[in-house]
């Protein structure tokens, strides 16, 4: 305990004296814990819209629909029941476009926006008093039916009178899921147009939400509610199942996240321990006094330890609030929460276990250190390295032998350092990798099995003229004629989607990964998730049931396929059953090169007189750009983890070599050679970190990508290396900011009088 | 009875390893030290000078022998007893004087009487005592680096006396200084000692040895002669005579 106070001098002392150094490892912790908060904040947010909406909209935990209205104040009595929304009428109608039927729950409100399970209007907006024709449609509803705001909504009651409406505006809401996994869609309008709408209150259901004061607990409500309501209660939903539906398939993203998070875990540790590990070395005269002076080794670990970890531990407090003000900022407009607790806490305790560690082993060091200051810590010398004396042969200048030598002088901490710069790179070169893989999504969709842009429903039209007007499009460079239908498996207890497109004869151009195409009846391809599903490999003979005909499908390759967690089963026209093959279903336009999806889009509504259905095929890579955000924020964070480990490098060399520098000035050096003698000593070091981290990373992320694909259905095959010329330049942008920062400090030191004290 | 030796070393043995070589350095050397003694320890280079007081400062690890410090045996005592009692007992001024470099002066002699648990207060009011009578009271916010050799030895000195201890070991003080600078550090060491302070001194110099009561000699790590003249605490600036018997 003594010992806090002559601690605490010390601390304060060696501080002050490296202050940049000490900014930077704060600002590399705090960049990791900041990155890896964003990136959870933006996954979650990407992947489970709920939580955002929930909060938001100041949403229902339960929602009771039941016949007649319920007791309002009965229910707002149940424990743990903190408000009630509602209750609303609402009618079950008929939405008809363009001969197309949906069922729509028709919801009456008030002009005044409810205070609890608010719609939050996105487009247009909410209901006005006067609004007796006017309609505010859930966004997802609208968006699967292609409606916008003024769009006309025609309407049939269960008495089968129709009512044309128009919709007034867009809103979301956390009252039920998306459409269409969440049927029937959602609008809302005034009680009184309601009444019109549907007069027999008989015809009609009430909706009531009840908000609790813990969300985690709905029992008691529910029980009570069944208590009170018992045989009124028609249904009944919580907002797990509301999330459960809101939910994407977000296994890509929570391996990302596990891989940026232990990308972020070993970043730190390495800046923390490279930090601690090169101060403890550049110190060990001072420790030894230290010790003569009476620390105990125990004591040295103490002062070490704490003295580093609480700098680790305030970066985690500055990312902590760094983390949640950028996720805040990150997508204006779109207010995002922080975190859930459970990874938030995670993040804290990971980041810190590691930063305490990271410190404590060299600290541990350290604490070794003998008490003697007579016995210099000066490095091995007189020998020059392979390495150096290659230099010689090949005739370098002075500067660039004595560096050479130098750098490899001290083993350890050269490969320590090497390696705390091959880590970031191998890293950034993954993120880049990452980057190019999502490139390539966007401008090759063909090389992730989705060769056609547009896909056209013959709907009111017969198939072969849906099929004409098509072709005869301009920059319609092939049309393929398809058809799904289900598929059983051989023990007839799953179906998958069998996806009939092209013929044997001029089949659809499937990303082959693996096998050949189908070229004859018969043959089929499968994605890598039904191969998981069967336990098949390709070559294969399995008995399937293909819209209801027995069949025995010889699977003769992989195809790269992006949907349904890849079960799927795709084959040629001519190897279904004519029965579901004639007409096809619909078509699958593959587009000329440069061609906007949109304009064929529209050119075709307007050639068939809007009487073909024509939907644009979705990248999945859209719903993936979240994860350019993350990688730019990993690139920053590895970049200044880089930038420390190079640091420590760099003031290591010039602690090695404070006195030989007077020995070369004396030898003639000029000052200019002395800098460029200690550059190379660092230079060199940097190009072999560098170089050996880019070329790991890009002989692995291909790899790591298509694992991931291997594993989520896709199947290999979609992973891409970053482009030579993107490597490139990050190793030469590594390369030359790193000697430049290498060459601030070396400057200084060729400069500054370098008094000839003893060691 | 008399009050015990302040130190006191039964057959001490000190042998490195160098490489598998075993380098004898110390070979079996008793040497009693009283309370007030001024002992100045000469010999030639390689002799086991420095590895000597190390072992007294319990900054090296015996081979064999003994070792007792105010009666007693500190030999045995693991790295943080000795170091617990370096704290309280042992100052230590070292030939590249070993300065903190990162803190103050002030700091620098601040720290072991706050090692030893001193209040902030305590330790500031001994620290400027010191600083004072070293004539280095203007320096005291000063970076070590800012120093000449002689200010810095003077530095190392109070902070080395910063905690009254019953042992000061110096090894080779004066080795990197000129006259004047050493002139300043003797006139402090035999300051201090008149005013009974116990010091064991290793130096190259006869004239650092003629302050001394005592010069023990080494060579190959045995005491070739222990030149005790005269009673302890006697006046030290007469002792020309001893130092070019002990030369010649
Ligand atoms: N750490 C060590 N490992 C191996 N041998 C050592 C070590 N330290 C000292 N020695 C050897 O022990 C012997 C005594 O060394 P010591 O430093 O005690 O001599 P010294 O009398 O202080 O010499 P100087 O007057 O040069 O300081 C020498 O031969 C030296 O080479
Ligand atoms: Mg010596």
């Amino acid at each position: 305990m003594s010992t806090a106070r002559a601690s605490a001098r010390w601390i304060r002392a060696d501080l002050r004296a490296r202050r940049g150094q000490a900014l930077l490892t704060v600002l590399a912790v705090a960049g990791i814990v900041t990155a890896l908060i964003v990136s959870v904040t933006l996954l979650e947010d990407g992947t489970n819209p709920w939580r955002g909406l929930f909060t938001e909209s100041r949403g229902a935990h339960v929602w009771i629909h039941t016949g007649d209205a319920p007791d309002v104040t009965a229910l707002s009595r149940l424990p743990g029941v903190a408000e009630v929304a509602g209750p609303y009428r609402t009618a079950p109608v008929t939405l008809t476009l363009e001969g197309k039927k949906s069922p729509v729950a028709l919801r009456g409100m008030e002009a005044r926006p409810p205070a609890v399970a608010t719609p939050l209007v996105r487009q247009g907006r909410w209901l006005r008093p006067g609004d007796t024709d006017g309609v505010v449609v859930e966004r997802s509803f609208a968006e699967a039916l292609g409606l916008r705001i003024g769009a006309s909504f025609p309407v049939t009651a269960l008495n089968g009178a129709s009512h044309p409406l128009t919709v007034v505006g867009l809103a979301d809401t956390a009252d039920q899921g998306f459409y269409p996994e969440w049927t029937p869609g959602l609008a809302w309008t005034l009680t009184s147009t309601l009444a019109r709408v549907e007069p027999a209150l008989g015809r009609s259901e009430s909706v009531t939400g009840l908000r609790l004061v813990d969300g985690e607990d709905t029992l008691p409500a529910v029980h009570g509610a069944v208590t009170l309501l018992n045989d009124q209660i028609r249904r009944m939903s919580t907002w797990r199942e509301v999330r459960a539906a809101m939910e994407l398939d977000n296994r890509l993203l929570g391996l990302l996240l596990a891989l940026f998070g232990v990308t972020g875990l070993v970043a730190a540790a390495l800046a923390v321990a490279n930090a601690v590990g090169g101060r403890v070395l550049t110190q060990t005269r001072d420790i030894a006094t230290l010790k003569s002076l009476g620390y105990t080794r125990g004591q040295i670990f103490g002062l070490l330890t704490v003295e580093h970890g609480a700098l680790g531990l305030l970066g985690i407090a500055c990312g902590l609030v760094c983390g949640q003000l950028v996720a805040f900022f990150a997508l204006d407009g779109v207010p995002l929460l922080p975190p859930s607790p459970l990874p938030l806490l995670l993040i804290i305790l990971g980041t810190a276990a590691v930063v305490v560690v990271a410190a404590a082993l060299p600290a541990w060091r350290g604490g070794r250190t003998p008490p003697l200051p007579a016995v210099p810590a000066a490095p091995p010398r007189g020998r020059l390295s392979r390495m150096a004396r290659l230099a010689l042969l090949v005739r370098l200048p002075p500067a660039l032998v004595l560096g050479t030598r130098d750098a490899f002088t001290r083993r350890t901490p050269a490969l320590l350092s090497i390696f705390g710069l091959a880590v970031p790179m191998m890293m950034i070169t993954i993120g880049l990798g990452c980057w190019a893989t999502l490139d390539d999504f966007l401008r090759h969709p063909e090389r992730v099995g989705q060769a056609a842009a547009l896909v056209v429903h013959p709907d009111k039209l017969p198939a072969e003229e849906a099929a004409r007007l098509a072709a005869a499009d301009p920059q319609v460079r092939a049309v393929y004629p398809g058809a799904e239908v289900s598929a059983l498996e051989p023990e007839q207890t799953r179906t998958v989607l069998a996806r009939a497109l092209g013929t044997s004869a001029e089949p659809y151009p499937f990303r082959v990964a693996e096998g050949r195409m189908f070229a004859a009846r018969g043959e089929a391809l499968a994605g890598q998730g039904l191969l998981d599903l069967l336990g098949v490999k390709i070559g294969d003979r399995v008995r399937m049931t293909v819209g209801g005909t027995p069949l025995i499908v010889h699977i003769v390759g992989r195809v790269v396929e992006p949907d349904q967690d890849g079960e799927v089963l795709s084959l040629g026209m001519d190897t279904l059953a004519a029965k579901d093959a004639v007409p096809p279903q619909f078509y699958s336009l593959v587009l000329e090169p440069g061609a906007d999806p949109a304009a064929v889009r529209a050119r075709l509504l307007a050639a068939s007189g809007e009487k073909l259905e024509v939907a644009r095929v979705v990248n999945p890579a859209d719903r993936l750009s979240v994860i350019r955000v993350v990688i730019v924020a990993l690139i920053v964070v590895l970049s200044l983890l880089g930038l420390a480990n190079l640091l420590t490098a760099s003031a290591l060399g010039l602690r090695d070599h404070a006195l030989d520098l007077a020995v070369l000035k004396a030898m003639g050096l000029t000052p200019r050679q002395v800098a460029a003698t200690l550059v190379t000593g660092t230079g060199l070091l940097v190009v072999l970190g560098v170089v050996a981290g880019a070329a790991a990373g890009a002989s692995v992320v291909a790899g790591l990508v298509d694992l991931q694909g291997h594993t989520s259905g896709v199947g290999a095959g979609i992973g891409r290396a970053p482009s030579p010329l993107t490597l490139t330049v990050a190793v030469v942008v590594a390369v030359g900011a790193a000697l430049l920062v290498a060459l601030i400090p070396a400057r200084r030191a060729a400069r500054a009088q370098v008094p000839v004290t003893a060691r | 009875m008399s009050p015990p030796p302040i130190v006191n070393t039964v057959n001490l043995v000190r042998i490195y390893q160098d490489g598998g070589v075993p380098v004898p350095a110390v070979r079996g050397v008793d040497l009693k030290v009283e309370a007030g003694e001024f002992v100045a320890i000469m010999g030639p280079s390689g002799s086991g000078k420095s590895t000597l007081v190390h072992m007294l400062g319990g900054l090296d690890a015996r081979t064999s022998g003994e070792i007792w410090l105010d009666g007693s045996r500190v030999d045995t005592l693991s790295e943080s007893a000795w170091a617990l009692l370096r704290r309280r007992k042992i100052g230590f001024v070292f030939q590249f004087f070993n300065l903190v470099a990162n803190m103050t002066v002030a700091d620098n002699v601040e720290l072991p009487a706050l090692l030893a648990g001193a209040s902030p207060r305590e330790a500031r009011e001994r620290r400027e005592y010191l600083l004072g009578e070293l004539g280095l009271a203007d320096r005291a916010d000063a970076a070590p680096a800012q120093l000449a050799g002689g200010e810095q030895q003077r530095v190392a000195l109070a902070r080395a006396l910063a905690n009254r201890p019953s042992l000061l070991l110096a090894d080779e003080p004066t080795g990197n200084l000129d006259s004047r600078n050493t002139r300043d550090v003797l006139r402090l060491l035999g300051e201090v000692h008149r005013d009974g302070q116990t010091i064991i001194l290793v130096t190259h110099d006869a004239r650092v040895a003629s302050l001394a009561d005592r010069v023990v000699s080494l060579l190959d790590g045995q005491i070739v002669d222990d030149g005790a003249v005269g009673p302890v605490r006697r006046r030290p600036r007469a002792s020309a005579g001893d130092v070019v018997e002990l030369r010649s």
